[in-house]
């Protein structure tokens, strides 16, 4: 026990003022009432990734130079950093708390940066969970499809997907144009995925028979058709050459190649698969013009799309509305529109459009097509379903006969982005495992919910140490910003507009290692400890130890009086303070 | 070897006689040639330390302070108002009880701005717990620093060893370098008892309760007593080695007189010449140079001026208010004894003006025709 | 006791030639004592320097105020400064300077000697025309009119100090020592 040098004479005292002995004796942690702990917490930037991604710390491995750690940090809670770094419309970085310090960090093309330079890296590296019989069947080979496939594999599961076309990939094959993802990193990360065990059964197309005959091999379904059905324009003309739905185009442009959609060509719509056809068809040597019946402000297309196809010269007409459709000799020869005024709010948030009378004016066009919105095939939906549109969907739908059947991807979710899709295949995974073992899979997905609001981790759920990870969202006023400086973000990098539109070359380029050590050193690292050790420097009662061995730090209760001080200092709130229980 | 240098140059000289490890210094006039000489010493591998460049003095005493306390020889130089700009360091310095030595070339202090000799400088730094030791020749300045550091080593406490501004500092006369490996066998290397090493967990200076805090201060006054007997005996063996002693103290012309003159540094040296004068003309007065100054050698003042009627010291500065600070220290040596001699405090010589053997003469005329002084400062060359 | 006073301007090398004269002295057994004068000095601002020469060790240290000769770097000081101040009957004045002794008429109580130092510094390429260094060259003069020192020991003073042109600087003071003008009537001082 040690106890307090006590001198009671001059000559025993050092002639030198210096401690001979230590104050380990004086247990100063019994003036404690404010207890702080090392404690990490949520980024904003992770809450707000629907693909559940760990942005920081595959962001923190990129900065130390660890790009293949990074690599498998992303691929722990994605089969698609190269298709994500590519065309995620990346909620992280308007949510990321360096927005309102400088710039946001550049999180998606760090993710495509760590893709391709891991390119020949393969997923066997990663843990697998176990080695599970059960049969599980996937309907639909998108996103949403193969995140949910490849999570399976992952929790030990050998999981067959039905796609019923020739290829897979859904929507990211034939929905997205090239120029934004090209065919070489889809079709790497889909043969990553195989190497697991997934099996993907081509031109296998699935009906409700599945169901009521051979599907009862499966343990359980996981079904993401995803929603193809091209609204139509209800106008007079309509019907006929030379309207064709704006996803059926797109699909053409990938499997058939020579497509020619017209001279000119009428795109109706104003989200992003109205900009990816106007796009393609301006790539293939047409005029495409947009019609958009709101103004720039409420186009529901990702506002670096947008961008992009003014760049390229692409023609706009906003706040008009088709109303017919001229024909000639069967043929389009143009489309009447009209000019349109914005008027009441309405039950979407945005201002209503209202035609303006005697407006009408004819666009000259010989094609039009239209991408005003997709539906989804309700008819595998058994009739009993309720959709919840705000998450994944969990229906059992046939208890009595054990088995599982779950929905995923914009089947059934108004969000209709890939990143959604993959995280919701996470979710049918990890519902379809909680189900098999006899769990409540909602229970399950609310304890591997990233955050308040997030998406759910397949960390939290395998690595039950996880899920004590705080949920509490570090926002901006939390952190210490006096410990940061003013870097501003990586320009963008992209093929010139008038090299681009030439054919399908992919139009924006990736970060050279550089730029990725520059961009992952700009993040904060919100609630998440990076050893910068500014605790351990600032504890004025050397009450921080450090662990060398397990590189980072603890607290010496015995000694630590609670001042906060280590609190206050730490940048980026990794440290808590909580009331002493005693 | 014998050579005519500068009393700065003697400095550089004895800093690398000493092997010094660390230097940190300051320039400004007239100490500026020190440092010049020694980071070309540094620079050229002569002497094998390493020079810190600081931004001002109060840093220089701070880092010297921390490489003294790793346990290396450390040095730096100052004056006027580089000194004084350093005083809460030096407090610190004497507090932690390390042996750093520190040269301080003698000027007048602002405003208004003057660089002339003046003793002021060091003399107000009389309670800051160094030691203080005043040279009267070049000679003296290179042998004083060796035995600087091997006092500082042996009673834990700083020393300032102090010479003349100009006078000294840039005037060249010939000068004895003593032989390095004599040096060395008079001055082991230093190894401190506690030092920061990293090796061991230890608090330097740490906060101190009122507990224990007087009793550190009464060890800095004891190390203080010990240090008188510690300069002698290490003057002795210097004297052994190399045929040169100064004492703390020394008696001049003394033989028979009853009248003696105080004086410290350089001005000593004029004022044997007019000594010698005066013996050649039969008045017979002596001379006591204090090379001493703190500690303040009462016992010895007490034994070597009790048996005289009269004292003039010569002061080179003052404190303002009292007196000339020699005379002050003296005359309290005698507060309590019952035979004491008339103290006479002159003050000549500030600001670098110059201290003639007639101004010497008019001091001792004083003292000789008054039976006791008219006031506590008898002013010397004041324009009246 | 000899006391010698030295007049340059900031820049010309007369506390440095005060030095070398000291070294020279001192090598041949004198005692000396060389100091500048104790001010805040400027280059091209007139300056001082002294030397004390004995043969005992010298215990005074206080300024010179009556030079028993004096040494003047620049000529165009006489015009600038009272360069005789304090100077003892009879004390030699060593000037800098193409004129001969005769043509200094304002030095009756005193011995002028002259010698051309800028014309040999410039010749030894010391310096720069507009500014030659000739305080090395101007000892050589001092040797030859006072005797005090040699001038074997005052060109080996310089050799053992001057880092940089040391031949040069040397034989500057032996040519000067060959150069100097006496005044037609006088002699030099015997050792």
């Amino acid at each position: 026990m040690p106890r307090a040098l006590d001198y009671t004479k001059e000559s025993e005292m050092p002639s030198v003022p210096v401690s001979l002995g230590d104050m380990k004796w004086s247990k100063t942690g019994s003036w404690r009432y404010m207890r702080p702990n090392y404690e990490d917490k949520t980024p904003p930037c992770n809450q707000a990734c629907p693909a559940g991604n760990d942005v920081v710390r595959f962001v923190m491995l990129v900065e130390e130079g660890k790009t293949k750690s990074g690599w498998l940090k992303i691929k722990e809670e994605s089969p698609f950093p190269g298709v994500c770094g590519r065309v995620c419309f990346h909620p992280c970085e308007t949510q990321c708390n360096r927005g309102q310090y400088d710039q946001p960090v550049s999180i998606h093309r760090l993710e495509r940066f760590v893709a391709d330079a891991c390119a020949h890296s393969r997923s066997r590296n990663l843990d697998r969970w176990g080695d599970r019989s059960e049969r599980v069947a996937i309907i639909g080979s998108g996103p949403a499809g193969l995140s949910c496939a490849y999570h399976l594999a992952l929790l030990g599961y050998h999981p067959e997907v039905f796609e019923a076309l020739p290829v897979p990939g859904g929507i990211l094959r034939v929905g997205i144009p090239e120029y934004r993802l090209p065919e070489g990193v889809l079709n790497r990360e889909i043969s990553d995925l195989e190497t697991l065990g997934v099996k993907i059964r081509t031109d296998t197309k699935v009906d409700k028979d599945f169901f009521d005959g051979g599907g009862q091999e499966y343990q359980a379904v996981f079904i993401a058709t995803g929603a193809h059905e091209s609204q139509r324009l209800g106008i007079s003309g309509e019907d006929g050459p030379g309207v064709i739905p704006g996803l059926t185009f797109l699909r053409e442009v990938r499997m058939i190649q020579k497509v020619r959609p017209g001279k000119r060509v009428a795109v109706v719509g104003g989200g992003n698969t109205a900009l990816d056809a106007a796009r393609s068809a301006l790539r293939l040597k047409s005029q495409p013009v947009i019609i958009y019946r709101r103004s720039q402000d409420e186009m529901p297309a990702f506002a670096g799309e947008i961008e992009e196809a003014m760049e390229e010269g692409i023609e706009i007409e906003f706040l008009t509305q088709p109303v017919r459709v001229i024909r000639e000799n069967g043929g389009v020869a143009g489309l009447e529109c009209i000019r349109m005024n914005l008027g009441e709010v309405d039950e979407t948030g945005r201002k209503r459009p209202v035609p303006i009378k005697g407006s009408n004016f004819t666009l000259d066009v010989d094609g039009i097509l239209v991408a005003i919105g997709e539906a989804p095939d309700a008819r595998l939906l058994p009739p009993d379903v309720e959709l919840d549109w705000r998450s994944l969907t969990l229906q059992d739908v046939s208890r009595a006969e054990s088995r599982g059947v779950f929905f995923g991807g914009d089947l059934v979710s108004p969000f209709r982005t890939v990143a959604h899709a993959i995280g919701s295949g996470k979710k049918g995974a990890i519902s379809v495992d909680a189900f098999l073992r006899g769990d409540n899979p909602l229970e399950v997905l609310e304890m591997t919910r990233i955050g308040e609001t997030g998406g759910v981790s397949m960390r939290k759920y395998i690595d039950t140490g996880y899920r004590t990870l705080s949920r509490h969202v570090v926002n901006f006023d939390e952190l210490n910003t006096a410990y940061f400086k003013p870097l501003s973000k990586t320009d963008r990098k992209c093929l010139s507009a008038s090299s681009r539109i030439r054919d399908f070359r992919e139009v924006n380029r990736g970060l050279i290692r550089r730029e990725a050590r520059y961009e992952a050193e700009r993040c904060f690292k919100c609630g998440t400890c990076n050893e910068c050790e500014n605790c351990y420097v600032f504890c004025p009662d050397v009450s921080i130890l450090r662990n060398m061995r397990k590189l980072k730090h603890e607290i010496n209760y015995d000694q630590c009086k609670g001042c906060g001080i280590c609190f206050t200092e730490c940048p980026r709130t990794a440290i808590s303070m909580e009331e002493e229980q005693r | 070897m014998k050579k005519v240098m500068t009393g700065n140059e003697a400095v550089a000289q004895g800093v690398k006689l000493s092997r010094v490890q660390v230097i940190s210094a300051y320039p400004i006039t007239p100490q500026t040639t020190i440092v010049e000489e020694l980071s070309e010493m540094c620079a050229d591998g002569r002497l094998n330390a390493k020079f810190l460049k600081v931004e001002s003095e109060h840093s220089a005493m701070a880092s010297i302070i921390a490489s003294c306390t790793a346990g290396v020889r450390s040095f730096t130089a100052t004056s006027s108002q580089g000194l004084v700009l350093m005083h809460e360091m030096l407090h610190w310095a004497a507090g932690a009880r390390l042996p750093v030595v520190m040269v301080n070339v003698n000027r007048a202090l602002g405003s208004p701005w003057n660089i002339g000799n003046e003793q002021s400088d060091s003399l107000s730094q009389r309670d800051t717990g160094w030691i203080q030791l005043y040279c009267e020749n070049n000679q003296e300045v290179v042998d004083t620093i060796p035995q600087a550091y091997r006092i500082a080593e042996t009673v834990k406490l700083p020393v300032m060893v102090v010479l003349d501004a100009f006078v000294l500092s840039h005037t060249a006369e010939p000068t004895e370098i003593p032989d390095q490996e004599r040096i060395d066998e008079f001055l082991p290397p230093f190894k401190g008892d506690f030092t920061l090493t990293g090796r061991r967990h230890q608090s330097f200076n740490p906060i101190t309760s009122p507990d224990y805090y007087m009793e550190f201060r009464y060890k800095i006054q004891k190390a203080m007593d010990q240090a008188k007997e510690v300069a002698r005996s290490v003057d002795e063996d210097y004297e052994g080695l190399f045929r040169r002693g100064y004492g703390i103290m020394e008696k001049y012309n003394w033989d028979g007189a009853d009248t003696v003159l105080v004086t410290s540094g350089a001005v000593t040296s004029t004022s044997r010449f007019v000594a010698d004068e005066l013996a050649k003309e039969g008045k017979r007065v002596g001379l006591l140079k204090m090379k001493m100054f703190r500690p303040f050698p009462t016992e010895a003042i007490r034994e070597v001026l009790g048996g005289t009627r009269k004292v003039a010291v010569l002061d080179r500065g003052l404190s303002f208010g009292q007196s000339g600070f020699f005379a002050q220290e003296i005359r309290s040596t005698f507060c309590n004894e019952d035979e004491q001699p008339r103290i006479f405090g002159f003050v000549a010589g500030l600001g670098g003006r110059d201290v003639t053997p007639e101004d010497i003469r008019q001091m001792i005329s004083y003292t000789l025709e008054n039976d006791r002084p008219r006031h506590d400062i008898i002013w010397i060359g004041l324009k009246q | 006791m000899i006391e010698i006073r030295f007049h340059g301007r900031g820049g010309q090398g007369a506390v440095v030639a005060s030095k070398l004269l000291a070294s020279a002295l001192f090598a041949e057994g004198k005692s000396v004592q060389s100091f500048p004068s104790f001010g805040v000095e400027r280059r091209g601002a007139p300056v001082m320097a002294f030397l004390r020469i004995d043969n005992h060790p010298i215990k005074l240290r206080t300024n010179v105020y009556n030079p028993d000769h004096i040494i003047v770097l620049d000529a165009t000081l006489v015009e600038a400064v009272d360069v005789t101040s304090g100077l003892k009957p009879k004390g030699w004045i060593i000037l800098n300077s193409d004129h001969s002794p005769e043509e200094f008429t304002g030095f009756a109580s005193f011995r002028v000697a002259t010698v051309d130092a800028t014309k040999i510094a410039v010749e030894n390429h010391l310096g720069s025309r507009t500014h030659p260094i000739v305080n090395t060259a101007i000892l050589g003069a001092f040797s030859k009119v006072t005797g005090l020192v040699s001038i074997e020991a005052v060109a080996q003073s310089i050799r053992e100090a001057v880092p940089a042109k040391t031949e040069e600087n040397a034989r500057a003071a032996v040519e000067a020592y060959d150069k100097t003008v006496l005044p037609s009537n006088d002699h030099p001082t015997e050792g």
